[in-house]
């Protein structure tokens, strides 16, 4: 009796995990169909788009890559090196300002403090678009459209990040660590970048990767700042390409700009996925 | 060559400064005084600490004794009276121009720099010249016996390690005065006998004052040149170890240093031919000569006292208190007797003489001498010698 | 021996905590509360161009709300109808993102199924949450298109006779706009409810399985009501982000919301505003009713949020 009972338990167990597995596949190739076909499609020549179907190789690739880099229309590596910049000092802005915040709030007791932090978690979910009116008719009537520091130095009240960093600085900072740099002599400033920051790191590494890649990703409000072609960011170009009549385009080119415009991310990724995905959560809600 | 001055130091937590962090729990608070402008942790604090003296401000928790250091350290604002180190009235000075040194009950070490910058960081900041650093930073790693981690970060030490580092970090800088807060509460109690006796090595190594706040009463005894017992903000006894054990001035101080607790009794206090006598049911015991000089000096009448007797001052003997033994404790040299007495707990520590004896459930008779004896008072809980 | 000692005010650093805040508040102020208020002042006032022609700013008082939720000619209110729209795009990609996270987060933490490669698996069920929505939407079109790869595929198997135009229905369009949702963010939401599950004392589950609950037991009566604020949490937020819906709606119908406005969303009404006609006066009304909206929902995730905090 004994044995049948276990080895149909066995058998349930075996079952469940090639259920289980036979899911989890099928959703990941879910996930990296259209980015598989993408790569494939850039290979291909605009003729061996035009033509059959097929999954092979075009063998184009780099001659898609040349073309899309030198295109006359389309300045892709303007526009990812716009991209980059905005993205980058947004990361770094963005990150410093939040911990420093969340630093004020967590360590020091000033009247209000409970408000400041209630006020913060209460804005946190609502979308920059609520105010995007005020902010373009701004912009416009002080002439600071096609301005990429515009789209940047917004990015010093991040209420997400603060929240993040309030979070971390809560299980990993003791009081007494702030003391004691007080003790060996240290001003409050200097306490916070050589002793509070450091200690942040991995907090900090995170969120300059979420805040990078929100900013590279960010198309409805650079679409409505950013005019003048010099100083268009990726997808604002990407958004171009559908409107331009792609009948007529080299659709092995169209592939390769939208290859363009996620590889930096993707290679990003690549690297520090699991550091990433352990960040998703950490902050945002308590188990 | 530092002198620290107390005045009547007072800290009070406003009500409105609604603080978060641990230093003042409500439940901690719950025995302190409140007041219509907050919470007193600290009142009446006066006290001279002399230059390299050892002071140890010993209490249960929620007693202030946090709070003063903190308020020494300059961590803590002071509400009322006056701080002076060297003479000179410090009250409002930043913690980092008092030229004080801490180590903090969790180390707070800095988790991201190496033992040596930890130990380096404040002469750092001093802009000291990086070979003096380097000197100073390797003779106190020397002292402390830690040279071989220097390269390591704190997370890769023991915990016994990471005090040493705590205290290196301290003294490295020379400071006048050297506080610290429970630093050995964190350790294990084997690791804090051993840190305790090398706390002394250290003292003995170092020309600095030290104030120590602990909850243990036995490092206060083995460590302090004074220690100061302090209850619900109050300070209750400021005296050597010695006297403080010999003389507690109340019921709190007399149950709270020395281990096992003081065991008492419902006595009365009389004279009988000129002379005290103090008397527990029909067991009578004449007080010794300073006591009985004390008394009189005292103009003290026959009352109801609370009697308090130390358990290793109780003999066995004929004609004394009666109770019975529920539990009898072999410790070594010694047996534990717990006894119960009239329904209430006592403790009685009797030689064993090299003849294990079990005690448990015998009736016995316990006698001690008059110069024992501890009286306090019924009403205010003082001792009646004082 | 002696040296200059600073003597300070107080032992108070309230000082620099108003400091460290303060560059938080004045960007807000700047860059948020300033055009907040100058969004809702401006809902109130005819001001726009037609053509060259700049009309306004004229005081109109509630008119422009008026207008946003007055019926046209055939008896629709557009501002309702986009919203409509984005909900009903939300919802086709939320229901099965929410539960096919739960399903993936109760597997991956499974200790009796004991999954392996869940590394590899998080990392390839995130990555869409990370590619730029506008480059992935341009993919999609380009795919979908009726010279796109998709068709010819489809043709070739004989499937169909010629190519499909997949952009000029509306249930096509919509599904495909769900679907690109959900393959963006049931990932996301997979690893958060992961985290909520395993928050949880791993020792409720192991009692009541001693207890004889079996694994549908277990789900609905320990993991789902303990993981409830976290899912509240996750699917108002959720919404919120379907309200925000734009980047793929405007790449894959090139802002036309094709076809026949089906897929037309609040926020690209927004962006038409802006854009093209400069109604900063539709624009503000639009903007606040999505204000209030998207307040009433922040409000609810802030409960749920202090509640978490709170503990």
């Amino acid at each position: 009796m004994k044995t049948t009972r276990n080895e149909k338990a066995k058998l349930s167990l075996v079952l469940s995990r090639v259920l289980a597995y036979g899911f989890i596949v099928f959703l990941c190739f879910l996930c990296l169909f259209c980015f598989i076909l993408l790569v494939l499609m850039a290979s291909k020549s605009n003729s061996q788009l035009q033509g059959a179907f097929s999954l092979r190789w075009g063998g184009n690739f780099l001659t898609n890559l040349k073309n899309a880099w030198n295109d006359a229309s389309i300045n892709i590596p303007r526009g990812m090196v716009n991209s980059f910049i905005v993205a980058m000092t947004s990361a770094v802005i963005t990150t410093y300002f939040s911990a420093l915040t969340a630093y004020g709030v967590h360590v020091y007791n000033f009247k209000g403090k409970n408000f400041v932090f209630t006020f913060i978690m209460a804005i946190m979910v609502i979308p920059s678009q609520v105010s995007a009116v005020g902010f373009i008719q701004l912009a416009y009537k002080f002439g600071l459209t096609n301005k990429l520091w515009l789209l940047i130095v917004p990015g010093i009240a991040a209420p997400v990040v603060f929240f993040y960093m309030k979070q971390y600085l809560e299980s990993v900072l003791p009081l007494d660590m702030v003391e004691a740099a007080r003790m060996d002599g240290s001003n409050e400033f200097r306490i916070f970048n050589e002793i509070v920051l450091p200690i942040m790191k991995p907090a900090v590494a995170v969120q300059m990767i979420f805040s990078f890649v929100s900013s590279w990703n960010n198309f409805f409000m650079p679409a409505l700042l950013l005019t003048k072609e010099q100083y268009k960011t990726v997808p604002i170009m990407i958004a171009q390409l559908r409107s331009a009549d792609y009948s007529k385009f080299d659709m092995g080119k169209v592939f390769m700009f939208i290859l363009l415009a996620i590889l930096p991310v993707m290679i990003v990724y690549m690297f520090l996925s699991r550091f990433i995905i352990k960040g998703v959560t950490s902050g945002s809600v308590k188990g | 060559m530092s002198e620290v001055t107390l005045k009547n130091v007072k800290k009070i937590y406003p009500f409105t400064e609604a603080r978060k962090d641990q230093k003042t729990d409500a439940h901690r608070i719950a025995h302190l005084q409140i007041t219509d402008e907050g919470v007193i942790a600290v009142q009446e604090f006066s006290l001279d600490i002399a230059d390299k003296e050892f002071i140890v401000l010993v209490g249960p928790s929620g007693c202030g004794k946090s709070t003063t250091l903190r308020m020494i350290a300059g961590l803590e604002e002071i509400s009322s009276g006056e701080l002076y180190i060297d003479g000179e009235y410090m009250n409002d000075v930043a913690p980092k121009d008092r030229d004080i040194a801490m180590v903090f009950q969790s180390y707070a070490l800095y988790p991201h720099m190496t033992v040596y910058d930890n130990m380096a960081y404040s002469l750092k900041i001093k802009r000291t010249p990086k070979k003096e650093i380097d000197r100073k930073v390797r003779e106190a790693a020397e002292i402390l016996d830690i040279t071989q981690y220097l390269q390591r970060k704190p997370k890769a030490l023991s915990g016994g390690q990471r005090q040493r580092v705590a205290i290196g970090r301290a003294i490295v800088r020379d400071p006048k005065v050297l506080l610290m807060d429970e630093p050995l509460s964190n350790l294990d109690a084997k690791l804090r006998n051993q840190m305790r006796a090398e706390l002394i090595k250290l003292r003995k190594r170092i020309n600095t004052t030290f104030i120590y706040v602990t909850h243990d009463q036995t490092e206060a005894m083995t460590l302090g040149d004074r220690i100061v017992v302090m209850k619900d903000g109050f300070i209750q006894q400021i005296g050597t170890p010695q006297e403080v054990y010999d003389h507690p001035s109340n019921l709190f101080v007399s149950g709270f240093i020395g281990t096992p607790q003081m065991n008492y009794f419902d006595a009365r206090l009389e004279k009988e031919g000129g002379n005290y006598v103090v008397k527990v049911k029909d067991y009578k015991v004449v007080l010794d000569d300073e006591k009985q000089a004390r008394l009189a000096a005292k103009g003290v009448e026959p009352c109801d006292v609370t009697l308090g007797v130390r358990p290793d001052n109780m003999v066995l003997g004929e004609g004394g208190i009666k109770g019975r033994v529920e539990v009898s404790e072999l410790m070594g040299p010694s047996c534990h007797l717990h006894l119960d007495i009239d329904g209430k707990d006592a403790i009685a520590i009797v030689p064993t003489e090299g003849k294990a004896k079990d005690y448990t459930n015998m009736d016995v008779s316990l006698t001690f001498t008059g110069s024992v004896c501890h009286l306090f008072s019924k009403e205010d809980e003082h001792n009646l010698e004082f | 021996m002696k040296k200059a000692i600073k003597h300070r005010k107080s032992v108070s650093y309230t000082k620099w905590a108003y400091i460290f805040i303060a560059p938080f508040f004045i960007s807000y102020t700047v860059f948020t509360l300033v055009p907040q208020f100058l969004t809702i002042y401006n809902s109130f006032f005819e001001n726009y161009r037609n053509g060259l022609q700049q009309i306004g700013p004229n005081f109109v008082g509630l008119q422009n709300y008026v207008q946003l939720l007055t019926p046209d000619k055939t008896g629709t209110v557009d501002f309702l109808k986009y919203f409509g729209n984005a909900m009903a795009m939300w919802i086709v990609g939320a229901v099965p993102q929410f539960i096919i996270a739960l399903l993936l987060a109760v597997l991956f933490t499974s200790a009796r199924l004991n999954l392996k490669g869940q590394g590899i698996a998080k990392t390839i069920i995130y990555m869409p949450n990370l590619i730029m929505a506008s480059a992935f939407s341009m993919l999609i079109f380009a795919l979908f298109s009726n010279v796109g790869p998709i068709n010819k595929l489809l043709v070739a198997s004989g499937v169909i006779d010629q190519a499909f135009d997949f952009l000029s229905f509306k249930i096509p369009v919509r599904t495909i706009i769900a679907f690109m949702n959900f393959i963006m963010w049931f990932g996301n939401t997979t690893i958060v409810l992961m985290a909520g599950i395993m928050g949880i004392d791993q020792s409720l589950f192991e009692s009541a399985n001693m207890d004889g609950a079996n694994a549908i037991h277990v789900f609905f009566d320990i993991t789902l009501p303990l993981l409830m604020p976290i899912l509240t949490y996750a699917m108002i937020t959720s919404l919120i982000g379907g309200i925000q819906m734009f980047d793929v709606p405007q790449v894959i119908t090139n802002g036309k919301g094709t076809p026949n406005m089906t897929s037309q969303t609040v926020i690209m009404m927004l962006n038409n505003y802006l854009s093209t006609s400069k109604n900063y006066g539709m624009a503000g009304a639009l903007s606040v009713m999505l204000f209030i909206i998207t307040g009433i929902l922040s409000f609810l995730v802030f409960r749920t949020l202090s509640k978490q905090y709170k503990k």
